[in-house]
């Protein structure tokens, strides 16, 4: 009796043939994409999303074409923060075009799609049981999003990922060894206890990871007009000092915490309009520091020994 | 998933393939041997698996147009109606705005969750603009306004 693998083709009901043709049109549509960079965690409410807005200002304004997805469909905050909450998307030839922001910053979020009022609802034939397939449902939209959209030449995609150390593995399983990762912490032993589990997860694929950024280390005061200590650590954390955060991977930089720049977020109002302070300087560090890691030479042989999966490798 | 005929040792063809009914869709397969039929009923957390993944069963779009409608492309497909039903101009009355067959075609092959929202919203940028048909130039229009 033939087996599984005797038998050419499924019969007709072409459901391998539909999920092939759906990673063909991903690759295809991030062809002209130079870099794609996933920022994650693992914890939740580090400043992911803010830190991937101001970067991917910063980098804007060095002229580069950049754009974010923001892949946390549960608890979008891209929409808000980047200004396009009214985003009208708006049929291309092929493909719907990108929405911008004013500064010509691409953005993709389902805060434009969805009122923050509402949560994201798939129909299911197996409502109450959504443990079982919400997850794929899920990567089947980010699927959708990523063949269907007009990515066109970008200089770097941005993934503003939801938290969670398990999804962060799930998204370089979905996303392909062409995404590399930058992680974002802040200076809680309990955060980077989190991010080091995503460290330890990810350093085990062939996923690049760029390194780390220290979030809300320490806040601006403006009234002092210095930096104060914004979390209470046994043994702060100081890049400049190269005292040690327990992640094994490069730090890019820190970012203190400041009032102001919360406001803009939640204005949506890019940090350009933010006169010039420490927490502006830091991103511009972090923003360079992440630009020329992204364009050094990639660590792929530490990589190489490892076993590939299907996708495109990223440009060197 | 592949079906054998055992007797023959034949793989068995897709024939037709049922709307979801209670979360179950039908499914039946013929031997092109021996004419057999059989029908894979799947429960509905099969019926969803395969919708979580994103794909149809079968090739005739028509066959599975159920499908689609418990969600295969829409997540949002319980918001559409209140959206493509909404009135277009700000005094409740509708200004019907008219698409060409070019401008609707472009509109098809954006996702469908994406779909009413683009629609209302394109018609109200041509209306601000004086027009009352939508064509592809008013699509280019727009897309050099508010896309990258």
């Amino acid at each position: 009796m033939k087996g599984y693998h005797d038998i050419v083709g499924d019969g007709g009901s072409g459901v391998l043939e539909q999920v092939a043709e759906q990673r063909t049109r991903i690759t295809d549509g991030l062809a002209g994409v130079r870099h794609l960079v996933a920022v994650g965690s693992g914890k939740g409410g580090v400043g992911k999303s803010t830190l991937t807005l101001h970067l991917a200002g910063a980098l804007r304004a060095r002229g580069l074409r950049i754009a974010i997805l923001d892949a946390d469909f549960n608890g979008p905050s891209q929409a808000r923060m980047a200004g396009v909450q009214g985003a009208l998307f708006v049929p291309g030839s092929h493909k719907v075009a990108l929405p911008r922001t004013r500064n010509g910053i691409g953005v993709f979020s389902m805060g434009s799609l969805i009122p923050e009022s509402e949560s994201l609802e798939f129909e299911s034939a197996a409502q109450g049981e959504s443990h079982t397939w919400r997850a794929t449902r899920e990567f089947a939209l980010l699927g959708e999003i990523l063949g269907s959209v007009e990515w066109g030449a970008l200089d770097l995609l941005m993934f503003d990922l939801p938290p969670g150390a398990e999804r962060t593995v799930q998204y370089a399983d979905f996303l392909g060894p062409r995404t590399s990762f930058l992680l974002v912490t802040i200076p809680s032993e309990v955060a980077r206890g989190v991010v080091a589990r995503s460290v330890a997860a990810l350093s085990k694929g062939p996923n690049r990871l760029l390194g780390y950024v220290e979030n809300m280390s320490g806040y601006f005061c403006r009234d002092c007009n210095a930096i104060k200590p914004l979390f209470v650590s046994p043994e702060p954390f100081d890049a400049a000092q190269g005292r040690p955060s327990g992640l094994e991977i490069p730090c890019l930089g820190t970012v203190p915490f400041d009032p102001e720049l919360a406001r803009l977020c939640d204005t949506g109002i890019p940090l350009a309009e933010l006169p010039d302070t420490p927490v502006g300087r830091a991103l511009e560090h972090v923003a360079q520091q992440l630009l020329d890691t992204l364009e050094s030479t990639t660590p792929a042989s530490a990589h190489a020994t490892r076993e590939r999966r299907p996708g495109r490798e990223p440009r060197q | 998933m592949k079906f054998l005929c055992v007797p023959c040792d034949s793989p068995m063809k897709l024939q037709t393939v049922g709307p979801p009914e209670r979360g179950s869709l039908s499914v039946v397969y013929s031997c092109p041997e021996c004419g057999y039929e059989m029908a894979m009923l799947t429960n509905p957390f099969e019926t969803q698996l395969v919708q979580s993944l994103g794909v149809r069963i079968g090739p005739d779009a028509s066959s599975t147009e159920g499908t689609r409608a418990a969600g295969t492309n829409c997540p949002f497909a319980a918001m559409m109606p209140a959206v493509e039903g909404a009135p277009p101009d700000q005094a409740g009355e509708p200004i019907p705005v008219r698409w060409t067959s070019g401008a609707e075609a472009r509109l098809a092959n954006i996702p469908a969750f994406v779909r009413p929202m683009a629609r209302t919203g394109i018609e109200k940028f041509a209306r601000e603009r004086g027009t009352l048909e939508v064509d592809e130039k008013i699509l280019d229009a727009a897309r050099d306004f508010f896309g990258m």
